[in-house]
């Protein structure tokens, strides 16, 4: 378990090394350091973690140095491994990899310049090594550090073709949304510092008891404001359908499987506190419920196949937040695991249709693409199947989980609103699927049978395939494999009238999907109506912002661009020029205009001397 | 040995402006190079031969001794540092600006000679008297640098930072003799010593020793610079030749904060207690201020200039919220932001070489023609924005988590001061080198060894201050505990 270290340092030397050979290292050699680095770092993870579970420790920590000793402020970097970090390190390694290994194919000769290809390498390999350092990490600081830095890498990579500015625009909007949540969550661990006087997540937790409500309150919402900006929930979550602007894979692995799902990890890491805490659960719960319902209607309108993943992953990771707030610890992981097997499909397959289609992304410019990309097909419908939780498949067991608890711990409402929002997601798939893959063809797609991206190469299909298996079999062993993982899953009846209807209102989406979408373009006129594009424009929340904040600010610093304060010093000097200007004047360097002024003067004294006196 | 080390820096300086009549106009550079690595080696010997009661070095003799005015050089912990960051960046301004100067090339490398003297003993002077001498000397040749090596409004610029320093050391000058006659009142003896002072103006009344703060603390408010007292620092850095423009961010704003911590507060502690809330206020105001205005330039130099401000606001809430964390995380934040915009400002040089110009919407797209360039950007600006992992997030973390501790609302408003760098930051970025290449910029240049040498040192001062940060906080730890102004 020693070598638990090397499971980031492993990627972070691919991107060492990616950086100081600054793109001169041929392209499959690139691929190799790309993609082997974190093959390498899933192979060790799956050494520790089967060495830590032989092992029967319920947590294993391995300090590295003290990062950083002021006083009595002194957090060390140190690695933390427990089943909760050993499944989101599967994930990451694994799924990660898969990811890399398809991205070799996708990305080549896929970027503007030279170097393009192993500077997107690099990128990814950074991200994954500062994904690693956030679940990794012991201590709040370390995971602030991997926060951080999955948020630059997340920056990077959307803004990757970094030509286009309506990408730098995205990748900007990204960066900055979702710091509004890091200052929170600053803000939440100098509060925690303040009141506990440790940031080692174990101490802190053990200590939390002593927390009054209304501090432990306090500390959880700071905490899940940074929760809400990294997972793109309500109210920080419109970064994210922009965020498609980033090559596929990028948002595959960042915007689907990993990053966004960072706010789940940081909730579930800190359980404690928020068990302290029923009113802080509860804003979880209401964040969750309020973004699943607002994004699944949104993605029902989208005409962009990305965007529509996009607001997917919003939709999924409120899931997984409702989950938190209602109690199902151990089923939000469950679903956050679930859904990087089946949304990192889903976009990867969405991938080899875009490139494909030569990165047309308008599904109502597809259609009938079924015969023609079979592979990208099965994939997405084996990803869609899972996403609308068809039974069997790996998301029937992870959302049934959510689902069923919220209804025994929480009552009808969230369970009512969750089933609402999965019949509203098999609508949106359907539609998705029909408008890709049926009706007739609008876009014929090229002919990439000798391209390195295309699917029918090893590197292409395989990492397809293997997601489609998880997707399918990811959920088989079921929710128990987790017990213990957040506490335990308690017994949930599944032959009950809201277990039937949890199963049954998905196909009824399916079927009414069927009967709406089986002609194309039957959808347009709702998608074209007013509410349809309020839907559309993610319910207005970027103008909202647009309007409060970004356009007063930038009023703010136009008028104000040559420095208000400095107008007092301009003033001053003015005026003091201004005396000068004057009293050079008088010097004109003639005798008899000096003795007339002496003289007039004079006189003017004397007068007011008088009438003094 | 210190007074030794000035005086070397002093004649190096007369030999730089000879050498340029001698050895042709090439050779200046050079000797300015062979002294900072010069001074450097001092530092690091001084450093690695260990310190005796604190002190790494020490010198002190009579000098007018009538008036109670001796030369007292003391290298202690954070003097060290200083210093240290003063040699180095005296190699990178020199480096940097490599073929920049086009005339006077002797007299160029004189006047930087002789701002990093004075800037030395600054640092290190411990008599107030010799302080302000050493404050005085940095001014000058300053001045010269701007007004003479300067960009096209270098007489209006040069003016502005003679007479916002000058005026502003006046007040200092003041303050310092009225506590001088205040320590006599007690005393009985006419003396400038630091440790005097600082052990009189305890007897000193209360309304009065306000007012003498006052005086040291505008001194350094502008020249760290503070909002409002900072609108001299656009204007100066945007005009200064590169090497200037480094020297001013890198090193003499820190004198102003240097002054803060070492004479402003431990010289009149209570004082600065009451004043606590309104030096945190003018940090938190510096931030976002700052911010606000580096996001409305379109001159790549003078947005990372009013970045400076923003970065500088930082020290003063570290420093006046009156806990190790804060204070630890002022010197860091001195420290790291001395690498991180000397680098940035250092770009701004480059990219005004090679496009005559510092106008941002003259840019754009610049990362095909120069990836190096790109990418060195991007590390700095990501540096400055405070990425964990780099030095300035090491500073800037621990003066909030500091100041939070002080008074949670100030801390809140700073805080929020870390999404605006972003805002900027990435502004700056894409406007320079990212987006569409500017159709009017069909080639340009890429770094070389030369400056690619300088950036990576810098980039990996940065890296190892933000990972293992360790030696220079226990460095500053040393000289804190001595200042006894922590509860």
């Amino acid at each position: 378990m020693e070598q638990l270290w090397l499971v980031p340092a492993l990627p972070l030397a691919g991107f060492l090394l990616l950086l100081v050979t600054e793109g001169r290292l041929p392209d499959k050699l690139v691929a190799c350091v790309g993609a082997g680095s974190v093959g390498l770092a899933a192979l060790v993870a799956l050494f520790v973690g089967f060495e830590f579970l032989q092992s029967g420790q319920p947590s294993f920590s391995l300090p590295l140095w003290t990062w950083m000793a002021v006083g009595d402020f002194n957090p060390s970097i140190a690695l933390y491994l427990d089943p909760l970090s050993l499944v989101m390190v599967g994930v990451i390694t694994g799924v990660g990899f898969l990811i890399h290994v398809y991205a070799t194919g996708y990305m080549w000769k896929d970027h503007e310049e030279p170097g393009g290809y192993s500077r997107f390498f690099a990128y990814m390999n950074l991200f994954v090594f500062a994904m690693l350092m956030l679940v990794l990490g012991d201590n709040l600081l370390v995971l602030f550090l991997g926060w951080e830095g999955v948020g630059l890498c997340s920056y990077l990579l959307i803004g990757f073709y970094h030509r286009d500015p309506a990408n730098g625009l995205a990748a900007r909007k990204a960066f900055v949304v979702t710091r509004v949540g890091d200052t929170a969550f600053a803000l939440g661990l100098f509060l925690l510092f303040r009141e506990l006087g440790s940031l080692e997540i174990q101490q802190a937790l053990a200590a939390s008891s002593a927390l009054t409500p209304g501090m432990a309150t306090g500390i959880c919402l700071l905490l899940l404001g940074g929760a809400i900006g990294k997972s793109a929930q309500v109210p920080l979550q419109t970064w994210l359908p922009d965020a498609m602007a980033g090559p596929t894979p990028v948002s595959a692995l960042i915007h689907a499987a990993t990053m966004v799902t960072a706010g789940v990890y940081l909730i579930a890491r800190m359980q404690d506190l928020y068990l302290l805490s029923a009113d802080a659960q509860h804003y979880v719960a209401v964040v969750g419920l309020v973004t699943l319902l607002i994004s699944a209607f949104a993605a029902l309108t989208q005409r962009d196949l990305k965007r529509i993943l996009a607001y997917s992953t919003m939709s999924q990771i409120g899931y997984m937040f409702m989950a938190l707030g209602v109690g199902a610890w151990s089923a939000a992981i469950f679903h956050l695991m679930t859904h990087a097997f089946f949304k990192a499909l889903l976009f990867l397959a969405a991938g080899s249709v875009i490139l494909a289609l030569h990165h047309e992304q308008d599904i109502f410019k597809m259609g009938g693409l079924r015969k023609k990309l079979p592979v990208p097909f099965w994939c997405m419908a084996i990803g869609s199947g899972a996403l609308v939780a068809l039974p069997l498949t790996s998301g029937f067991f992870s959302k049934d989980a959510i689902l069923l608890t919220a209804y025994e711990t929480s009552g009808w409402l969230y369970w009512g609103g969750g089933v609402l929002a999965a019949g509203v997601t098999a609508l949106y798939t359907t539609r998705m699927m029909a408008h890709t893959f049926f009706g007739e063809n609008k876009t014929a797609p090229h002919d990439l049978s000798h391209a390195a991206f295309s699917y029918t190469r090893i590197h292409m299909w395989l990492p397809l395939v293997v997601l489609a298996g998880l997707a399918i079999g990811g959920g088989w062993f079921g929710i128990g494999v987790l017990d213990g993982l957040l506490g335990p899953v308690g017994e949930l009846s599944h032959v009950s009238p809201q277990a039937l209807a949890t199963m049954i209102v998905p196909l009824l989406g399916i079927a009414l999907g069927i009967f709406l979408f089986r002609r194309r373009g039957d959808s347009s006129r709702f998608d074209e109506s007013k509410f349809g594009r309020f839907l559309r424009g993610g319910w207005g929340f970027d103008r909202l912002y647009e309007l409060v904040f970004v356009k007063p600010f930038m009023a703010l610093t136009r008028v104000n661009k040559s420095d208000a304060v400095d107008l007092v010093y301009r003033v001053t000097a003015g005026v003091t020029r201004g005396f000068h200007y004057v009293f050079a004047l008088t010097q004109t360097g003639r005798l008899r205009w000096y003795a007339a002024n002496m003289a007039f003067g004079l006189v003017i004294v004397l007068l007011i001397a008088a009438a003094w006196l | 040995m210190i007074l030794t080390v000035i005086a070397l820096l002093l004649a190096a300086g007369l030999v730089a402006w000879a050498a340029e009549r001698f050895a042709g106009p090439g050779a200046p550079r050079w000797v300015s190079v062979l002294a900072f690595l010069g001074g450097l080696a001092w530092a690091v010997f001084e450093y690695a031969d260990g310190a005796a009661a604190g002190l790494y070095a020490q010198q002190a003799f009579a000098w007018i001794p009538r008036f109670g005015i001796n030369v007292v050089l003391e290298l202690d912990g954070l003097s060290l540092l200083m210093v240290g960051l003063t040699m180095f960046l005296g190699v990178v301004a020199v480096v940097s600006s490599w073929d920049e100067v086009e005339k006077a090339h002797g007299f160029f490398q004189f006047n930087i000679l002789w701002v990093m003297a004075g800037v030395v003993g600054v640092f290190t002077a411990m008599d107030l008297f010799l302080f302000f001498f050493f404050w005085e000397v940095m001014l000058v040749p300053m001045y010269f640098l701007i007004a003479i090596w300067g960009h096209e409004n270098k007489g209006y610029a040069s003016m502005k930072f003679f007479l916002f320093t000058q005026i502003s050391g006046l007040l200092m000058l003041l303050a310092i003799l009225a506590l001088v006659f205040f320590a006599y009142d007690v005393g009985g003896e006419v003396t400038f010593a630091y440790a005097d002072l600082k052990r009189a103006s305890a007897h000193i009344p209360g309304d009065v020793r306000a007012w003498l703060m006052l005086g040291f603390f505008v001194a350094f408010a502008t020249k760290l610079p503070s909002v409002p007292l900072h609108t001299w620092l656009p204007d100066a850095h945007t005009q200064a030749p590169t090497a200037g423009s480094v020297i001013l961010a890198g090193i003499l704003l820190k004198t102003g904060a240097y002054g803060i911590i070492r004479f402003a507060v431990p010289l009149f502690p209570e004082a600065s207690q009451d004043f606590a809330w309104w030096g945190m206020f003018l940090g938190a105001a510096s931030v976002l201020y700052g911010g606000a205005m580096a996001f409305s330039q379109s001159d790549f130099k003078r947005l990372v200039a009013y970045s400076s401000i923003a970065h500088m606001g930082f020290v003063l809430l570290g420093v006046y919220a009156f806990n190790a964390q804060g204070m630890q995380g002022a010197v860091m934040t001195m420290i790291a932001h001395g690498f991180s915009t000397a680098a940035l400002f250092l770009m701004a040089g480059a990219l005004q070489q090679r496009l005559n110009t510092r106008e941002m919407s003259r840019m754009g797209g610049l990362w095909t023609h120069a990836p190096r360039m790109g990418v060195m950007t991007m590390f700095f600006v990501v540096a400055s924005v405070g990425m964990p992992g780099l030095g300035n997030f090491v500073g800037e973390f621990l003066a909030l988590l500091g100041a939070f501790r002080q008074n949670v609302w100030l801390a809140v408003a700073a805080t929020l001061g870390i999404v605006v760098a972003a805002v900027y930051g990435l502004y700056l970025l894409q406007r320079s080198f990212q987006g569409e290449p500017n159709p009017d910029v069909k080639t340009m240049t890429d770094f070389g060894a030369r400056e690619m040498s300088v950036m990576v040192l810098m980039m990996l001062a940065l890296v190892w201050l933000g990972v293992y940060p360790q030696p220079v906080l226990d460095l500053s730890a040393a000289t804190i505990d001595t200042l006894g102004v922590l509860p």
